[in-house]
């Protein structure tokens, strides 16, 4: 189960992308998984397994928080947020994988030819 | 700092676990509602969008799981999950539990006790300010730096003006006894003399009022007093106004300068209740009557200090100073508990060797029972518990035990300190302290119980972490059998507590052997039943010989005169009551011995103080009537002077000179010719060496100090009253005091030697008790084990005589190399502390007296004892397994 996270995507894959969503607002535990599938049009399936131990990481490390809510049916949820502290690391994260992102493209295009 | 805060939070959440586990079970929940509520509106059926959204949520367990290593920390809730597990288990077996707690908590309470003593009495610093750094400057003998002296005044002021090791320095003289005389009434108090720097040296300021001056060390300008607070508020009432008023000391005038503060308590000698100037006479026969302490400066070490001492000595001109000695500077606390140190170490090893019984047994009770849980630890190996996971649950067990006996050890060892302080003879501890409990006792209980835990735990946490899954698994309940190497190490740990015991009955013995032979020891007097009070006659009606000899005559002649009065005598001393006069003597018409003469002895008696005493005469003859004031001066000397000082000669008819006494600075007593010789009698208990001891008659040397003893039929208390209606009566102003008869005397003679053998007695009884518990245990279990071995025996046609003695052949083996290794043990310990233990009249101070260390009588009553305790506590069990019924036995599983 430890590396559930990185199954299926590289590390910190699924802690940035539960940051990059509930950078657009805060979601709760099941909404921030449809969210990812729709977004990613059903190409990424969150091991919904792995998703609350990512998020316990997070908020221990502060980037989100959370508190109680109610859903939009009327059921008792825990809705998380993104901190400041949230928002920076997200940033850093992005850039340093959009430059690992293009370096692996441009290896591949490279071998393409 | 967020790393910290994320520790803090898994500390709390450790505690916090219910709540926070809740919280994700809830949002774990209103999860998985929401995929189910999906589901159905994408058209499943229930059941199944039930089941896909658990699915797609993965194994809940496992995530929370996952969740939980992330909440807590694992090591200490693995601890918490030990210590759980541990409770539930001890709270199963509360028999085991109950008897392995009492034997904690009986050795570690035991130790309790000695500890907290040790820790009031040599330990704790002296209640005074920033204590470590006072130090007692003294002089010792050059060729013997053990030989402790006292100094003069010229000496301490050579000290206290020339020296640069301290920041301030004083003197006291010991506390004396004098009457007190004010507002009308006169009792005895307590008076101390002290430099006018001591005070400030200890570090404690007055309540109220001044200190002394430096003038008011000049004699004649010392008529100043300080109350101490205790005296102020009963004697006075708390008044203020007695500031400045006058205090009557032994008929002399004194006015009242200052109060003490409430907190000062010297603990080490009789408490004084008022402080004069110590008066520092220049002349040159300065008193050796002068204590230092000093205040070291800061960063000055006591061997620095001393030095620098030594070396001001050594200016003062010889005459005005002891050659033959150095200064030596130690620790104040040190130096005024240091003697009985020894003893208090002694005790606190016979109290460890308790506690040892005590694990030990203790270690066999697990072992026993390990064997017993042998499948649960296969079980849990079989599952995945690693052997560092079972020891370390063993070891939580015991601890759980060893903490729970060290609680019961802190209300046992409580209660046995105030038994100890209750029983202890006065004089045996240096200090009158509190014994408490206080932090350092707190942590001595936690420190030893972690020590027993471990001493406890480790062998048979080792022993039954090691199975072997695959033949326990296999075979079943029934095939469990105890291994070699179990059943060897319950054989040793059972010999190992013999052993144990065995020294510590051995030491009892000794201590038994000793005390009888104090008491039997010749005393060299009889009085049974007298009775004994002191006056000590002050104020300026008794400053004159006459004054004082007429005084004691009209008193024994009042007494001697009521009914129900045999005989009454004085004497400035009696037999082991301790007031002593030492002088030295030549003998007149030969060389001197040494510089300083013979050191003798002297007591002023009156005509039939040997008669009422049971001193026999040996040779010569009594005081008569005719050795008067007027008439040559004359002794009786005892036995022992007529050895060291005449051999085999007849000491009768010869001549006694006495030194001058500089010490002393007394007028020299007259040359004194021999009439008598009388038997040996005790001085200050049985073992002592016989001193040198001159008898003078009081008449020709009268004292204002004496002992008076009345011998009557009558009863105590009517004796008593009638003596205090005639004292009052002759002169109210002279309180009598150390009322007591000549069998309290003998009996407080014997204080300590009977308090000793009282509590090493008291530990081998308890070592005795564990062991026998110990071996009931073991031998239980051995047969326990073998039922059905002994079924099928004598099934096969053993008689139950065999089986009897099969079962008591173990016994006898483990007792027998226990006690075996116990003598030997005794032995050497013996020789070890031969030097710390035993008594050598006259030349060290010791616990035992006359008996030899491998006294060959107390090692034999102990071994026999021990080995019939044994062989009982063996014998119960094994005629159990006797009388078992083969079918029974045979059908036992």
């Amino acid at each position: 189960m430890k590396n559930s996270a990185q199954r299926d995507l590289f590390p910190g894959a699924l802690e940035m992308m539960i940051l990059r969503t509930l950078k657009r607002q805060p979601l709760h535990g099941y909404a921030l998984v449809q969210h990812i599938k729709r977004t990613s049009d059903d190409l990424l399936q969150i091991e919904e397994g792995s998703l609350y131990p990512a998020l316990q990481r997070l908020l221990k490390e502060e980037l989100v928080k959370a508190e109680w809510g109610i859903s939009s049916t009327n059921r008792r949820v825990r809705i998380y947020k993104l901190t400041a502290a949230g928002a920076k690391h997200l940033e850093r994260q992005v850039s340093s994988f959009e430059k690992m992102l293009e370096g692996i493209t441009r290896v591949l295009a490279r071998g393409e030819s | 700092m967020r790393r910290l805060r994320a520790l803090l939070k898994r500390l709390i959440n450790l505690f916090n676990k219910e709540t926070s586990e809740g919280e994700f079970s809830a949002e774990m929940e209103s999860h998985l509602q929401l995929h189910i509520e999906d589901n159905l509106r994408s058209g499943m059926a229930p059941q199944e969008a039930r089941r896909q959204a658990l699915l797609r949520l993965g194994g809940l367990e496992q995530t929370k799981e996952i969740y939980r290593d992330r909440v807590g920390l694992p090591f200490p809730e693995t601890l918490l999950r030990d210590f759980r597990y541990a409770a539930r288990v001890l709270s199963k077996n509360l028999g085991f539990t109950i008897v392995a707690v009492t034997t904690l908590a009986i050795g570690i309470g035991a130790n309790t006790a000695i500890f907290s003593v040790l820790e009031s009495q040599l330990w704790r610093p002296l209640p005074f300010p920033d204590s470590e750094r006072l130090v007692d400057a003294h002089i010792v003998l050059r060729e013997n730096r053990r030989q402790w002296g006292v100094l003069t005044s010229i000496e301490y002021r050579a000290w206290r003006e020339r020296s640069h090791s301290f920041t301030n320095l004083g003197a006291y003289d010991y506390p004396s006894n004098r009457n007190l005389t004010a507002r009308g009434t006169s009792e005895r108090a307590e008076v101390m003399r002290v430099t006018p720097s001591l005070l400030d040296t200890l570090g404690v300021p007055l309540e109220t009022g001044r200190g002394f001056l430096p003038e008011e060390e000049t004699p004649g300008r010392d008529r100043v007093a300080i109350l101490t607070h205790t005296l102020w508020q009963t004697r006075f009432a708390s008044d203020t106004s007695v500031l400045g008023n006058s205090i009557v000391l032994d008929g002399e005038s004194y006015v009242v300068i200052g109060i003490s503060s409430p907190r000062l308590h010297f603990e080490y000698m009789e408490e004084p209740a008022i402080f004069v100037p110590l008066a520092m006479n220049p002349s040159k026969q300065a008193p050796r009557n002068t204590y230092v302490i000093g205040r070291l400066a800061p960063g000055v070490r006591p061997a620095q200090a001393s030095a620098e001492l030594a070396g001001i000595l050594e200016t003062i001109p010889k005459s005005d100073r002891a050659d033959d000695s150095t200064a030596s500077v130690t620790n104040l606390r040190e130096t005024w508990t240091g003697f009985a140190a020894r003893s208090l170490f002694f005790f606190a090893g016979a109290v460890l060797l308790v506690l040892l019984i005590a694990c030990v047994n203790n270690a066999g009770l697990l072992l026993a029972r390990g064997l017993a849980r042998q499948r649960e630890f296969t079980l849990r190996a079989a599952l995945g518990a690693g052997r560092g996971t079972l020891i370390r649950q063993s070891l939580v067990e015991t601890l759980i035990l060893s903490l729970a006996g060290g609680v019961g050890g802190t209300l046992l060892g409580l209660w046995g300190a105030a038994a100890l302080a209750a029983f202890i003879p006065q004089d045996t501890l240096p200090r009158n302290t509190s014994v408490g409990l206080d932090s350092r006792v707190l942590l001595f209980v936690l420190g030893v119980s972690i020590f027993s835990a471990l001493l406890t735990g480790i062998a048979p946490a080792l022993l039954s972490s090691r199975v072997d899954l695959n033949s326990v698994l296999r075979q079943g309940p029934s095939g469990l059998s105890t291994s070699r190497s179990q059943n060897s190490t319950r054989g040793s740990l059972v010999a190992i507590e013999v052993a144990l015991a065995l020294v510590l009955l051995f030491g009892a013995g000794l201590f038994l052997s000793s005390f009888v032979r104090l008491e039997q020891a010749p005393r060299g007097f009889d009085a049974p039943g007298a009775l004994s009070f002191r006056v000590s006659l002050r104020g300026e009606n008794y400053a004159q010989p006459e004054q004082q000899q007429r005084y004691f005559r009209t008193l024994t002649d009042q007494l001697g005169s009521l009914a129900g009065v045999e005989a009454v005598t004085v004497g400035t001393g009696i037999p082991l009551d301790g007031y002593t006069q030492f002088e030295s003597v030549n003998v007149k018409g030969r060389p001197p011995r040494g510089r300083h003469g013979s050191g003798v002895i002297t007591y002023a008696v009156a005509r039939n103080y040997f008669d009422l005493l049971h001193i026999h005469l040996l040779a010569g003859r009594p005081f008569s009537p005719q050795d008067s004031e007027s008439s040559q001066s004359v002794v009786i000397i005892n036995r022992n002077t007529a050895q060291t000082l005449f051999g085999s000669e007849n000491p009768l008819g010869k001549v006694l000179e006495f030194v001058p006494d500089e010490r002393r600075g007394t007028s020299v007593r007259p040359p004194v010719q021999i009439v008598g010789v009388s038997e040996n009698a005790q001085v200050f208990g049985a073992n002592e060496v016989p001193f040198e001891v001159l008898y003078f008659p009081f008449p020709q040397h009268p004292a204002p100090a004496a002992d008076v003893v009345v011998s009557s039929s009558l009863p105590r208390g009517a004796l008593l009253g009638a003596i205090r209606d005639t004292t009052y009566s002759l002169d109210k102003d002279q309180p009598i005091f150390d009322v007591q008869t000549t069998d309290d005397l003998i009996s407080a003679s014997l204080g300590g030697a009977r308090f000793d053998l009282m509590l090493v007695a008291c530990l081998a009884m308890v070592a005795v008790t564990l062991v026998s518990i110990g071996i009931f245990g073991t031998v239980a279990y051995f047969v326990q084990q073998r039922t059905r071995e002994f079924g099928i025996r004598l099934a096969l046609g053993a008689t139950r005589g065999r089986i009897l003695r099969h079962a008591l052949r173990r016994a006898l083996v483990m007792g027998s190399v226990g006690l075996l290794s116990g003598v030997i043990v005794s032995l050497a310990l013996g020789r070890v502390l031969r030097g710390v233990l035993y008594l050598v009249p006259g030349e060290r101070a010791g616990m035992l007296y006359g008996v030899k260390m491998d006294d060959p009588l107390a090692m034999s009553l102990a071994s026999i004892l021990l080995f019939a305790v044994v062989m009982l506590a063996s014998y119960v069990p094994a005629v159990r397994a006797a009388r078992v019924d083969p079918t029974v036995a045979l059908r036992y599983e």
